[in-house]
């Protein structure tokens, strides 16, 4: 009975590529962010649910990944609000096994799981640039702090890292030139 | 940039491409070596976090937008369709207080006012010009074969007024969308013209049953009249032989009353009486 209205059609067709283009990478952070397969999809759909709500706000597509990345980190912090939960440790996480040679999978593993163990201010940055491919300077702004603070995470995050799996010190190997 | 720092970059930024910390790797082979571990280790790292998606997810997203979407739009239309009706009904009870002894609506027009109530025609169920095809179509169905369909009817639906069977329609006029329910069975009763509210009402025989206009002004009631008086009387004139004419025409000495804001006899002659 209504014709068709171009500019709700145009705004699904944006919504839609939004998150076919979007769900996957933003499921994983949501997953390394709470360490929970089933509340990871929740957020992600939440977030997208408010996406779609504040799409005519969305100036630079350029800038989507990072506008979801922030919406998804809230609506983390007002479930965690709701109903707090242990954060510091997501040892217990159900790590998914992929399909590869078993090396590859203990390896994967090994490595999941020292993830897992990272506190989160150290694993949250790490996922941002690993993952999201943000520079230092994108990171800092995503979480409110100084890029010099950033990048001591990451090293942090990485020597923490290495620490857990037996990998060498690249500063330590400095110090013996 | 010495090794010192630029290993400390790398643990931070492996991928940098700041200038001095590449100047730096091209110029030391222990660093470009530790580059191509770290390097290496990244990419361990990259695969150990791309931890499997669930199978359809963006699917699923999609579908619980769009529920929302209607769940939203539906609650939305509730609140509107009550919000109108508690109006309505407020500026019912007001005009039967207040006008009950000098304007009565008449007690068909009554009907269609509280099927109005209940029956809120919203703005997106209006269309532009409908095509003639569908008011027809509804006028057929309640079994009244129009001729032609007067221009500017944005709505019609086949709605029940009381014990009767009616065609609701919307017409838009400059002061405002005027409602127009014709009541096809509506017993033999003089046209009038009254008020509900801040609306102005009319209500008309026609050759069968009444036509009920309701509106924010009367101003193109005569007109709406007379259009709905053509269309439906060439509809007669074209499937009703001479006979039925004249035993409508002996019933129905108003026919031509319509367009009086009064409900009064009227001036124009009948094309088939004359």
């Amino acid at each position: 009975m209504k014709p068709v209205n171009a500019a709700m059609s145009s705004r699904q067709d944006q919504f839609e590529a939004l998150v076919r283009g979007h769900s996957t990478d933003l499921y994983r952070y949501a997953y390394w962010l709470c360490g929970q397969e089933a509340l990871a999809q929740d957020l992600v759909q939440d977030t997208f649910l408010r996406a779609w709500r504040a799409l005519d706000r969305l100036r630079e597509v350029s800038a989507v990944k990072a506008w979801l990345i922030t919406i998804l980190r809230r609506e983390h912090a007002r479930l965690f609000e709701r109903k707090p939960m242990p954060s510091d440790d997501i040892d217990d996480l159900d790590l998914p096994d992929p399909q590869a040679t078993p090396e590859r999978s203990t390896e994967e593993s090994r490595l999941r799981q020292a993830m897992a163990s990272l506190e989160p201010k150290y694993r949250e940055p790490l996922v941002l640039q690993v993952l999201g491919g943000f520079s230092c300077s994108e990171i800092a702004e995503q979480l409110g702090l100084g890029e010099a603070a950033v990048m001591t995470q990451l090293f942090r995050a990485r020597q923490k890292l290495k620490g857990q799996l037996g990998l060498e010190d690249p500063l330590a190997e400095v110090s013996e030139l | 940039m010495n090794c010192l720092e630029f290993r400390r970059h790398l643990g931070s930024e492996p991928g940098s491409q700041r200038k001095e910390f590449v100047a730096h790797r091209e110029a030391c082979p222990g660093c470009s070596a530790a580059q191509l571990r770290a390097d290496a280790f990244e990419s361990r790292l990259l695969h150990a976090l791309q931890v499997a998606a669930p199978a359809n997810l963006a699917d699923r997203i999609l579908l619980a937008q769009t529920t929302q979407l209607r769940r939203g739009d539906l609650s939305r239309r509730r609140r509107f369709a009550a919000f109108t009706l508690a109006a309505a009904a407020s500026i019912l009870i007001a005009v039967v207080a207040v006008n009950r002894s000098v304007q009565p609506v008449p007690p068909l027009s009554a009907m269609v006012i509280e099927h109005l109530q209940e029956h809120v025609v919203h703005a997106d169920d209006l269309v532009d010009s409908l095509p003639p095809e569908r008011v027809m179509e509804a006028f057929a169905e309640r079994g009244v074969k129009l001729g032609s369909v007067p221009a500017g009817v944005d709505y019609v639906h086949k709605c029940p007024a009381g014990p009767y069977r009616t065609v609701h329609m919307v017409m838009p006029e400059a002061e405002g969308p005027v409602t127009v329910v014709y009541v096809v069975d509506a017993p033999p009763a003089p046209g009038s013209s009254f008020r509900s509210g801040r609306n102005f009402g009319r209500e008309v025989r026609m050759e069968q049953g009444s036509l009920v206009m309701i509106g924010p002004s009367d101003r193109h009631f005569d007109a709406i009249a007379l259009s709905w008086h053509d269309a439906l009387g060439n509809a007669v004139a074209e499937h009703d032989s001479r006979e039925t004419h004249d035993a409508f025409a002996g019933a129905l000495p108003h026919l031509q009353t319509v367009i009086r804001p009064d409900g009064a006899a009227g001036s124009i002659a009948c094309t088939t009486c004359r």
